[in-house]
């Protein structure tokens, strides 16, 4: 069987079924109300959401987005806001002051020098830390936000709060919005990807990442892995060979179609026949759009890839790449796991995850620049939260093993690409890099700075339930960040 | 700060003459007035009193005085304006800029158009009492009552120094205690912040002590929460005698009578019923809606044919496909009431109570998991309340009695005194499980605060609103709702009922998430109440197991002692013959009874006698294999041993925390001291709401909420539910907006037909049964769903229902009805979950049992774990709960149902069902498929088109077997035949009229 099987596969280009072709004809499917009865009679549609492009409230600057969603809280004054106060302090208590900000209030130390050294970079003369060298050379294409806040020192609410405005599970997400608000310019691609880890492995929060909430579930992420079976059951978990493949398909076509005859003007019938010709040509799309083998040497390394510990996370931002340039809208990028979460032994833990991501983020923006995506797409970096000033260890611990504890009070975020003023440093935080106190960001100001810059408006971006208009952005005074727009 | 409390000081004088006395005071209607005492006795009349105030009371005063408090505001008193309303800012502020009130006015806003404006003169004098700084000076002197500091004392110190602890003996809750204070003496000194230890404690941050407070579950006091207390202290730590806002016999003067006049707030009256037309075939929900179909020209469509009807009624009544043999029963009777005895068949079905249950599990937002943290911690005997619903529902259960066990079954029994647990006790608590399906994530110490616990208790007002209220409830959770009659202070006043049970102050921990919890107690929300029945089945069946584990390790220790024995007759063979028996004996005595010889004889010989029991299984490998195999029975016996039966409960504790309102919806800035109430608009207005108890020190709120609900006149309970049942049979509401009967939900298209229908089931004793009947014997119901031009044109959306729907399975039914054609639905009912996995690939299933897959409603339904084809199918996560199921047709649906491995594993047991049970013919094959699957037989072309289509399958097996021959393979084992059936079976299974229902 094993032999036969391989032989099987090796003769459909790419895993592609053949059957699958067999049943594509070139309608546009981008959603069931925009087709008309088979059989000529039209009715009311039951719902009108699709996912055709729609026009945007002003002229956009990005088409896309690459969310590159640093979950644990990548720790600022490690990384991008270097802080000498630290060094002049360090060890000081400020416990009474921080304590409402710490969610292990009795491993909590001294103020925490970081151990890493920082140096100025580019025409621009940016501040990145020894963790990040490959960035290091990109600063000038980059828009450093210092003054970010989050409004919870704890993972769950506060990525929800990155992802839906909102510090509970329930609400759609930014991606959601985009789709929503712009549609996808690739009929036979969802709007809305979410690359996760190859593991199988969730991201803390799991799928409300990039839940639809409210919004009809049409706009919601789909999840797609970077290697194996990039879509749940995109593929047959036992192939068969494609002549009975197709014999079957052509029976399912036939008999369906008597149905459908049998019921005139059902449009719901025909919203069901489409749905099984996009995925057929999901099937095609989908595994073009996710096939690196054309990709050349030079592209695979400029991201990382073949390298042990690059590998993974440039695979997602290739594929990232792809997506949006195949008019995917809006794909949130997850590396494996919480490794951010440095709260003990940000020595090595940090550079660790800096390591992993490091190359493949600087690739990609140098793939983008240098096809020119840099003006269509937007990159956004940043994690739900910062991390403290102070050291994180038990009492009686090694020094030399204290990590940071969450910080949401400030941290760093950055934007590249489409519409962004590059080489720019907005915002600070105090003299420790505890709170954002100058030009402070919010998550809605965060939010409602991308939508902008898709042309979108966060207050006429709404959607009407229960008789209320939900927003993104809810009912908070909100700021476009225009400092770091072009 | 420190010039902040100079201004107190210098005001200080006046205040202490009142010090001491107890200001008798209803509300805060009379801070005003003590406003007016202390500015006389400084001195002075402010312009406040002098020409502002009769300026607002005049031309504001109607709506915002002290007793209507419409959008929480006041403007009559220095108090109301500096506290503002519901929005939590002041009325006046620093600057014109700043102050709401002038905005409001100066922007035409308000007063409102019906009303009389300002005029010039009187614009003037506000414009400059606000900007020349007047009204800051008067606004620095107004009174601080105890209920502007008790409610931040709560939130942030009561849990070390209230109720449940007193660390120091201090006891921060009321006035008298906090002046008694604990070991270090008066936690205040009445008129001097800067002597008041409590004061002391809060600048030096010392309390709340930092590395306390995520186990304690409270955060730091604010800069203004201190100044507020320090306020307070400088006025003299007075107490006023303020009594709770709650419902009086007094007319509610934020809700009118012309409030309670639109419809769905008035009780539903019985209409007569129309005489439309003339049929014994027609019954009184026809005549209701052939009058509106008959203005329009219309009437009913043909009835639909006997498969339709039973396919409809089936999946409609059990949520599965009917059996064959059903079928051909009902197909083929002559009997004139066979539709009645079919309706009766289906509604006597145990599957009933799975499949309506789930409606209601639906409403109630049931899940096995805690939700909101990325764990999900498992609620452990949740299924509990899953397993009443079902019951209740296959029993006819009153719906009244229903939901009152749901709301209040604590409070209808002293179930802490009783000697024995009845069944009806224990239903009646484990009924209270509805008030506990919120998603919570408090288990976690980081996210227990006065906050998120907040979040919890108006999940489960917004799940009670949603389900049963038919209103938006939550709009009034931050202020006032805008479209609906519903002030802020009826919300908080519901938050009241709910105190003795879910008090913020005062919190019962759900689930811990491992690792992340201090105070890590599972069985806080769990009582050990349940029946003597229950619990001996639950020690039998621990018996039971405990006896097998006790044979499995028998079987060991017998293997062991026969090589034991051999070990030692081998030993023994080396020593001579007369020492044997007394060797024997030797080693049979314990230590401690051996004679003198026979310890002589051990010290001598022992040693060479004994052998481990690791020594032993060393020597002999089977040994080791069977201590192996034994341990992992003994871990899988142990393992099936059912946790001690606990119930997942909701219960009055007693003595709640006060309830105060949240403006803004936050706990940080409190508003007035509310009581328990209903909503005033449901209510005469002028009806006390009167709590009794019979249970120890339980509050019996929730016991009279529950019997104001389900009260015969209500005006939403039993229209909210009957419009609902209809929805489930007809696919629209008579009131489209299912969980809004408010002003912003859509009208009823048959108001009359909702009455009656409502009336109706009240009277017949609110009997779910009677009312599925009703729907179904009535002509609509039997109609045909086809879809004719003129009726598309005519009643596009069916509001008049001149037809009947076409819909798809909904995500129970698609994976039931699968497992069911293929003969692997275990039909099991009851009891905890079957498990759901997460495959490497991300794939998430349900694992099957020895008889196959259990029905959906009994798969371990978890917040973020949902199984792959429910998900796609749009099966909801709960947030808090689902009052209508989305219901999309998408891709994911066509690529799960062509390529997922459980279907097509499906689709070959279905096709070695077939095979079982009937002839190899192709021809009957193929009707056996049709009959099974779509409840009849395929016509004359389908026919020939699938008996070609197997035909030709058959053969391409064949070439495939004979391509790969040589290889083995255990697939291979399954013939070409059975393969080219399961291809054909997986068609069926995917096609348009497997998954709709006409």
């Amino acid at each position: 069987m094993q032999s036969s099987r391989r032989s099987f596969i090796g003769s459909v280009s790419h895993g592609l079924q053949g059957a699958a072709l067999a049943t594509l004809f070139g309608q546009d499917l981008y959603g069931p109300d925009r087709l008309q009865a088979a059989d000529g009679h039209t009715s009311r549609p039951a719902q009108a959401y699709d996912l055709r492009p729609k026009p945007t409230h002003f002229p956009p600057r990005a088409k896309a987005v690459i969310q590159l969603m640093m979950q644990g809280g990548p720790s600022q004054v490690d990384l991008f806001d270097p802080k000498p106060e630290l060094d002049r302090n360090h060890g000081k208590s400020v416990l009474k002051e921080i304590a409402k900000d710490l969610s292990s209030p009795d491993a909590a130390g001294g103020l925490m020098r970081s151990p890493f050294q920082f140096a100025q970079h580019g025409q621009s003369g940016i501040w990145v830390s020894e963790l990040l060298p490959h960035l290091s050379q990109h600063v000038d294409d980059i828009a450093v936000v210092r003054s970010m806040f989050n409004t919870h020192q704890n993972h769950e609410p506060a990525c929800y709060k990155i992802q839906s405005g909102k510090t509970m599970p329930g609400l759609p997400a930014l991606g959601a919005w985009v789709s929503y608000g712009l549609g996808s310019e690739n009929a036979n691609l969802p709007a809305y990807v979410v690359l996760t880890s190859t593991e199988g492995r969730l991201p803390t929060n799991h799928v409300q990442n990039w839940q639809s909430g409210y919004l009809p579930p049409l706009y919601q992420g789909t999840p797609m892995r970077s290697r194996g079976t990039p879509i749940l059951n995109l593929k047959p978990e036992d192939e068969q060979p494609s002549e009975i493949e197709r014999m079957s398909r052509d029976l399912l076509a036939r008999l369906d179609r008597v149905h459908r005859q049998k019921r005139p003007g059902r449009l719901e019938l025909d919203a069901r026949i489409a749905s099984y010709e996009l995925a057929a040509r999901m099937q095609l799309s989908a595994s073009q759009a996710l096939d690196l083998q054309n990709e050349t040497q030079a592209t695979l390394s400029g991201y990382g890839i073949g390298e042990k510990v690059t590998d993974e996370f440039g695979r997602q931002c290739l594929l990232a790449r792809r997506l949006v340039e195949s008019g995917v809208r809006f794909v949130q990028v997850h590396p494996v796991g919480q490794q951010w979460d440095n709260h003990s032994n940000i020595g090595s833990s940090l550079p660790s995850i800096c390591r992993k991501t490091d190359k493949p983020v600087a690739g990609l923006l140098a793939d983008l620049k240098q096809r020119g995506l840099m003006d269509d797409v937007l990159v956004v970096w940043g994690g739900e939260f910062g991390r403290l000033p102070i050291a994180q260890a038990k009492p009686g611990s090694d020094p030399k093993k204290a990590g940071r504890d969450h910080g949401p009070a400030g941290f760093t975020v950055w934007f590249a690409g489409a519409g962004i003023k590059p080489g720019t440093v907005y915002g600070a935080t105090d003299e420790i890099g505890w709170r954002a106190v100058e030009n402070r960001v919010s998550v809605a100001d965060w939010h409602a700075t991308i939508l902008h810059l898709l042309g979108l408006h966060n207050e006429e971006l709404f959607f009407e339930t229960h008789g209320f208009k939900e927003r993104l952005t809810g009912v908070e005074k909100v700021r476009i960040v225009s400092e770091i727009c072009s | 700060m420190f010039t902040n409390l100079a201004c107190i000081f210098r005001g200080l004088m006046a205040i202490i003459v009142l010090a001491a006395i107890t200001v008798p005071d209803r509300g805060w209607a009379q801070t005003a007035i003590s406003q007016a005492a202390k500015t006389q006795a400084a001195g002075h009349e402010g312009q406040f009193d002098r020409s502002i105030r009769p300026l607002l009371k005049a031309k504001c005063g109607r709506c915002h005085n002290a007793t209507a408090r419409k959008g929480g505001l006041d403007l009559t008193s220095l108090d109301g304006l500096r506290r503002g309303g519901e929005s939590g800012e002041p009325a006046v502020d620093q600057s014109l800029d700043e102050s709401l009130l002038w905005i409001m006015v100066d922007g035409g806003d308000m007063p409102p158009e019906d009303s009389e404006p300002l005029t010039q003169a009187e614009r003037v004098l506000l414009e400059k009492w606000i900007a020349s700084g007047s009204a800051q000076r008067e606004l620095e002197h107004v009174v601080v009552t105890q209920h502007d500091v008790l409610p931040h004392l709560y939130a942030r110190c009561v849990v070390c120094h209230g109720k449940r602890r007193r660390e120091a003996d201090l006891d921060l809750r009321t006035v008298e205690s906090i002046r008694a204070g604990g070991k270090s003496g008066p936690a205040v000194v009445p008129g001097q912040p800067a002597d008041s230890l409590l004061l002391k404690r809060l600048h030096a941050k010392e309390m709340p002590p930092p590395r306390e407070l995520i186990k304690a579950g409270v955060r730091p006091l604010d800069a203004s929460e201190i100044e507020t207390i320090t306020e307070w202290i400088a006025q003299g730590a007075r107490k006023f005698d303020i009594e709770p806002d709650v419902p009086t016999g007094e007319p509610d003067p934020l809700v009118s009578e012309e409030d309670r006049q639109f419809w769905s707030f008035q009780p539903p009256v019985k209409p007569p019923v129309p005489q439309t037309a003339q049929s014994a075939d027609l019954n009184e929900i026809d005549q209701f809606l052939l009058r509106k179909l008959k203005a329009e020209q219309l009437s009913f469509s043909p009835l639909a044919d006997r498969r339709t009807l039973i396919r409809r009624v089936a999946y409609d009544l059990t949520g599965l496909p009917p059996d064959w043999r059903d079928v051909k029963r009902f197909r083929d009777s002559q009997d004139a009431d066979w539709y009645a005895r079919m309706v009766n068949h289906y509604l006597d079905s145990p599957r009933y109570g799975e499949h309506w249950g789930r409606h209601w599990l639906d409403l109630s937002g049931y899940a096995d998991s805690e939700g909101k943290r990325s764990a999900d911690p498992v609620r452990q005997h949740a299924w509990r309340y899953r397993d009443y619903v079902i019951r209740a529902f296959n029993s006819d259960r009153p719906f009244d009695r229903f939901l009152v066990e749901q709301i209040a079954g604590d409070e209808l029994f002293d179930f802490e005194n009783a000697e024995t647990i009845t069944p009806e006790m224990m239903d009646s608590l484990v009924a209270t499980g509805y008030l506990r399906m919120a998603p919570d994530g408090t288990g976690s110490d980081i996210v227990d605060t006065v906050e998120e616990r907040f979040e919890v208790v108006a999940d489960e007002i917004e799940i009670l609103g949603s389900s049963v209220m038919g209103l938006t409830l939550r709009c009034a959770q931050c202020h006032s709702h805008k479209y609906d009659p519903i002030p802020q202070r009826d919300y908080y006043r519901l938050v009241a009922v709910f105190q003795g049970a879910y008090d913020v102050y005062d919190w019962l921990k759900p689930t811990s998430v491992a690792g992340q919890s201090k105070q890590s107690n599972p069985t806080r929300r769990y009582l050990a109440r349940v029946t003597p029945a229950a619990r001996r089945e639950w020690e039998l069946q621990r018996e039971k197991i405990e006896h097998q584990v006790a044979a499995v390790e028998q079987r060991l220790d017998d293997r062991r002692k026969s090589l034991r024995d051999a070990f030692i007759t081998a030993q023994l063979a080396s020593l001579p013959q007369e020492l044997h028996a007394d060797l024997r004996a030797m080693l049979a005595a314990p230590v401690e009874q051996r004679t003198d010889i026979q310890t002589y004889l051990a010290e001598k010989f022992e040693k060479r006698l004994t052998i481990t029991d690791a020594e032993l299984a060393k020597r002999h490998p089977e040994l080791k294999q069977l201590q192996k195999t034994t341990q992992a029975e003994v871990k899988r016996l142990r393992a099936e041993i059912p946790p001690e039966p606990l119930i997942r409960a909701l219960w009055d504790r007693g003595d709640p925390s006060p309830t105060w309102v949240f403006r803004r919806g936050q706990f940080t800035t409190p508003g007035q001291l509310v009581g328990p109430g209903v909503p005033s608009v449901l209510t005469d207005g002028r009806t006390p709401f009167q709590p009794q108890s019979i249970r120890g020190d339980s509050t019996g709120r929730r016991l009279a909420f529950a019997r104001w609900l389900t009260n015969p006149n209500h005006p939403l309970t039993a229209r909210v539910l009957v419009n609902r049942v209809w929805y489930h049979h007809f696919g629209r509401g008579i009131v489209e907006s299912l969980a809004n009967f408010g002003r912003t939900g859509t009208p009823p298209t048959h108001p009359e037909l909702l009455d009656w229908l409502a009336v109706s089931f009240v009277e017949e004793g609110w009997s779910l049964k009677w009312l599925h009947r009703e729907i179904l014997m009535s002509r609509a119901y039997r109609q045909s769903s086809q879809l004719t031009d003129e009726l598309a044109h005519r009643d596009p959306d069916n509001r008049l229902l001149s037809r009947m729907r076409l819909y798809r399975l909904n995500a129970e039914s698609v994976r039931d009805s699968l497992l069911a054609v293929a003969g692997k639905l275990d039909l099991r009912p009851f009891g905890p979950p079957d498990p759901v996995v997460v495959r490497a690939d991300g794939l998430v299933t349900s694992q099957p049992g020895t008889d196959g897959w259990r029905r959906t409603v009994y798969v371990q339904q978890r917040r973020k774990e949902i199984p792959t084809i429910l998900e796609t199918f749009d099966l909801p996560q709960m947030m808090p709960n689902c009052v209508r199921r989305p219901n999309s047709t998408v891709a994911p649906q066509a690529l799960l149902l062509l390529n997922n491995g459980l279907v097509r594993e499906l689709s070959l047991s279905m096709a070695q069902r077939i095979q079982r049970e009937v002839a190899a013919d192709r021809e009957e094959q193929v009707r056996s498929i049709f009959a099974i699957a779509l409840s009849r037989h395929p016509d004359e072309t389908e026919l020939a088109w699938a008996v070609e289509s197997l035909t030709e399958l058959t053969e391409k097996w064949r070439e495939q077997e004979s391509d790969a021959a040589g290889d083995v393979d255990q697939d291979q084992a399954i013939a070409p035949e059975t393969r080219a059936l399961a291809n054909l079976c997986h068609v069926i299974l995917n096609s348009a009229e497997f998954l709709f229902v006409d």
